[in-house]
């Protein structure tokens, strides 16, 4: 390295290393670093002991179910009927579908205390049990997590402007430019290198807390994390890069400090208030939702005339000519006929309502496509969408956990259906074969939107450093 | 008081020749422009929508046809909820609130579809609305503004002119504070008449009442608000020795305000006092109701206690024989049970919450941003006391509709039938149409009282700062 670079650094240091101010707010952030972490931790520990309380549940109930074929018939023979008898059993056995909160949930928080995590189902229609909500204090889900996430995208980008902002004005309005400009070497590479300087100490930090935060919420080596944490690491030196070459662009203008900090602090609310906030109001005026067409679903529906065989009747008929594979001979229609036309009313229903369902999460899958194509005036935005799908606390999860639950639930209903309407009890070795869920993922859709992101605020910051670079020489003052 | 205006007069050239200030303050006015159309647009959409669901709900349940009451109180309704005119200035919480509730018997289902989760994380940084420029851009211009107040007059020299002229300090810094002020006000001025015009227009607005009187403090309450920032101003730019240690601490104070103590106190609230999961608290519930809520009395021994007491009421020796239909009578003694379990929990519930957001009514002494927040949030009638009243309604309706159809089954059917008796339309035109209407100015402005108190604490504290301050003032600074 060129000695009068080492010399710039050295100096650098020194400077740094005298200012106590300075140091204080590095050692601030720092400490507010780690209690994001602890809360992002804290919060998804709650999440991780709700399930298990959740599982446990389930785990007692189906318990009880097993046991109660062992037990003497009488005082435990409701419990059976509930047990075996799948006109019972189709709406009363619940199973839970959880989205086990992922490792590096901890760090960004995401969505993940806006939608619910798990879902007790039964064969009943499923967007009756679909949408209820998890508590949660309204005013606390409008203020937002402090997590680490939170930190970096809001909270490094001004430390970076503190730290940087009157690199040239400094110089100037305490008359140390003039001897700069005598020296061999240019205002341009003096500015750069003290950039890199700063790059290095604040990315360093925010790394050192990310790693700390990483290792502390999961195993970095283990496979399902080895990407993720890679991500995450290039995710913030390339947000903090974006960061610093913003401000030598602004810097390059040459204005006095306190304009440059004027301006400094103006981008930093333009990207992190001013742009999104207005791009989520328009969002919400160009695609405004309905939810009230959803909410007729969400009711409990029963047969019009329960006492009218007929129509059980045909209710059963239009259900089973959608799933022949429940068909069995006609006299199987004359036995049970009320549970099983319940049972096909909810099914039919649920396939009516799919296309309003459907139809719903398209809209907003589609508005939230208008927003990603915006992501390039928006990096703060986009930061933040990278870290919450490394993450997995994003709005695609939670569509997937979604789409992951029709098909549970369709398991669900087929494996009591096949036993209501063929009029068969349910045995003690079907509970080793009972449903379980799955999430779907898709992996490389994941990979790929992380980079194509990351892409952008790569290409962002190229072209905020460009025009830093070449303003610097053209603004004579 | 002549010095002061040509104080302010001077300080008001200033800034209108500044470029930045120029261009800050048409930024304000577009984003409050912008802020205010998409809040009507908004407001104007959801209110046809929530019009539209309203009559569809209704007119199902009158024509829902012959049927057994107890089927009805199943078949239940919908409520939406209406959103209210001043949530065009500030959305406050309509986004994390559900909006619409199931009414069912038996069960008291919670509020569906949060629009904030039909949007990605970018819904967390915020949405614009009037009430985001005011409390949180505003303040910023205010600082740019009045960052170097003193310590420009300082660095060149100036306020050691003006003082020798026999100009007192506080005149200086009344005359920056008046004429920050006036700047203000007249970015501001043309939405307050508008403000000041659609409430006159809207004044019977049936969801909420006493709009004048709600648009009249919010006016006070937010020229309080960005008064104290001005004072606050001017006051660091008097303690400052640079322009920029002026400019360095009042931004710091801002991200104080506005980012870090808000959000840090909400989370140390659901730290400090956390809530159940929704599926361990209904647990609960269930288990109250099947048990008894002091563990004793079992729904089967309950049942056996009231079928006792009426037989013995009606001096009868069988269920058969009561004038009435007993199962109804058990329905609503279950309903009524149950409702007894749930107000039981949901005070609990209720309570957590209130403890939470009773940490950040007292960082409003921290930061004032967070008593205008809540203030704002409470008169505009987006707030959580306003979803929580909407929701005690919802829950009172529910149950009178319920006890409608039990009594009606008591009354009219007998004992060990129930498709041979069908209600019909007179009994669903028995239940009213739900209307709501808001708690008055006067309620919900004393349930925050807190943030009142702050509000007024930091204009006294902050006025009085100034006064000390400026009878210590030095000219030069060394």
């Amino acid at each position: 390295m060129n000695k009068v670079i080492l010399l710039l650094i050295r100096y650098e240091w020194i400077s740094f290393v005298r200012n106590t101010f300075q140091l204080l707010m590095l050692g601030c952030t720092f400490l507010l670093g780690l209690y994001a972490i602890y809360y992002g931790q804290s919060e998804i520990e709650v999440q991780r002991e709700t399930i298990q309380d959740v599982k446990d549940i389930e785990e007692h109930e189906f318990h009880q179910y097993q046991a109660s074929f062992k037990e003497e018939l009488g005082s435990e023979g409701k419990k059976n009927q509930i047990a075996s008898d799948p006109s019972y059993a189709w709406h009363r056995h619940g199973y839970h579908a959880v989205l086990h909160p992922h490792d590096y949930a901890a760090l960004a928080i995401g969505q993940c205390d806006l939608h619910p995590y798990y879902y007790r189902l039964t064969g009943m229609s499923l967007h009756y049990q679909l949408f209820e909500n998890e508590i949660a204090n309204p005013v606390k889900l409008y203020v937002g997590n402090f997590d680490l996430s939170f930190v970096l995208i809001y909270l490094f980008p001004l430390l970076i402007i503190a730290f940087t902002y009157s690199l040239y004005a400094g110089e100037k309005e305490t008359g140390i430019l003039p001897l700069l400009h005598i020296q061999s070497i240019s205002i341009r590479k003096i500015l750069i290198v003290r950039l890199g300087f700063y790059f290095c100490l604040i990315t360093g930090l925010a790394l050192f807390i990310s790693i700390i935060g990483l290792v502390s919420s999961g195993n970095i080596f283990a496979p399902e994390n080895r990407l993720a944490t890679l991500f995450w690491i290039v995710g913030v030196i390339i947000y903090c890069a974006f960061w610093f070459a913003v401000l030598f662009c602004i810097v390059s203008f040459k204005m006095n400090s306190s304009f440059t900090a004027i301006s400094a602090a103006g981008v930093w609310l333009l990207f992190l208030i001013v742009i999104p906030a207005v791009l989520n109001v328009l969002m919400s005026s160009q695609y405004p939702l309905n939810s009230t067409s959803l909410a007729e679903i969400t009711r409990r529906t029963s047969l019009e005339n329960e006492e009218d065989e007929n129509e059980a009747k045909e209710v059963i008929h239009e259900f089973l000519d959608h799933n022949p594979h429940l068909k069995g001979s006609d006299t199987l229609i004359h036995n049970n006929t009320l549970a099983k036309a319940y049972a096909a009313l909810t099914s039919l229903k649920d396939m009516h309502s799919k296309e309003d369902v459907d139809h719903y999460v398209g809209q907003v899958y589609k508005r939230n496509q208008w927003a990603a194509g915006l992501h390039w005036i928006n990096p703060a935005v986009n930061m933040q969408g990278i870290f919450v799908h490394i993450a997995k606390t994003d709005l695609n999860t939670y569509h997937q956990f979604h789409s992951s639950i029709e098909s549970f639930h369709r398991a669900i209903s087929d494996f009591y259906f096949k036993k209501l309407f063929w009029d068969k009890p349910i045995q003690l070795e079907d509970y080793s074969s009972l449903p379980s869920f799955k999430m779907k993922t898709n992996e490389v859709k994941w990979k790929t939107h992380i980079l194509w992101s990351m892409t952008k605020v790569g290409i962002t910051m190229v072209f905020f450093f460009a025009v830093g670079f070449i303003n610097i020489e053209k603004q004579k003052k | 008081m002549n010095s002061v205006f040509l104080i302010a007069k001077k300080e008001i050239l200033i800034a209108l020749r500044q470029k930045v200030i120029r261009a800050l303050a048409i930024v304000i006015m577009v984003l409050l422009s912008v802020a205010l159309y998409a809040g009507y647009v908004a407001y104007d959409q959801q209110k046809e929508v929530i019009e539209n669901a309203r009559k569809e709900k209704r007119e199902e349940w009158l024509t829902q046809g012959d049927k057994h009451p107890h089927i009805a109180a199943h078949y239940g309704t919908f409520i939406f909820k209406p959103k209210t005119i001043l949530s065009l200035f500030d959305f406050g919480l309509d986004t994390f609130t559900g909006t619409s509730v199931y009414l069912e018997a038996h069960y008291q289902h919670e509020f569906m579809f949060r629009p904030a989760q039909d949007h990605s994380s970018m819904i967390r940084f915020g949405e614009l609305s009037a009430a985001l420029v005011l409390q949180i851009l505003v303040p910023l211009l205010l600082i740019f503004l009045a960052f170097p107040a003193f310590t420009k007059e300082r660095e060149s020299g100036t306020l050691k002119l003006l003082i020798s002229q026999g100009v007192s300090c506080t005149t200086i810094v009344w005359g920056k504070i008046v004429a920050y002020l006036s700047i203000l006000i007249s970015i501001l001025a043309p939405f307050f008449v508008i403000a000041f015009v659609l409430s006159t227009m809207l004044a019977n607005s049936q969801t909420i009442p006493d709009i004048a009187i709600r648009v009249v403090l919010l006016v006070i309450i937010y020229v309080v608000y960005l008064l104290i920032f001005v004072a606050f101003s001017v006051w660091i730019s008097m303690r400052s020795s640079t322009s920029k240690n002026s400019l360095l601490t009042l931004l710091t104070c801002w991200i104080l305000f506005m980012i870090i103590i808000p959000k840090t106190t909400a989370n140390f609230g659901e730290s400090m006092y956390p809530l159940p999961s929704m599926k361990i608290y209904r647990e609960a519930i269930q288990k109250d109701i099947k048990n008894g809520l002091d563990g004793k009395a079992s729904t089967s021994f309950r049942q056996n206690q009231l079928k006792k007491e009426y037989l013995q009421r009606y001096t009868v020796d069988s269920i058969h024989k009561l004038p009435l239909n007993f199962e109804g009578v058990r329905m609503q003694a279950g309903e009524d049970y149950g409702n007894k379990v749930y107000d039981v929990h949901w005070a609990r519930l209720k309570k957590i919450f209130d403890n939470q957001n009773r940490i950040a009514s007292l960082s409003s002494f921290i930061t004032p941003y967070l008593a205008i927040r809540n203030l704002s949030m409470g008169l505009t009638a987006t707030d959580l006391y306003t979803s929580i009243h909407f929701q005690k309604k919802t829950e009172k309706y529910r149950r009178e509709l319920v006890r409608k159809m039990n009594n009606d089954m008591a009354q009219n059917s007998r004992y060990g039938e129930f498709y041979e008796y069908k209600a019909g339309k007179n009994l669903w035109n028995s239940i009213k149409e739900f209307e709501y209407t808001t708690m008055s100015a006067y309620e919900i402005v004393s349930l925050y009282k807190t943030e009142l108190i702050s509000l007024c604490c930091w204009a006294v504290l902050i006025f009085s700062l100034l006064g000390y301050s400026s009878r210590k003032i030095r000219p030069v600074y060394e």
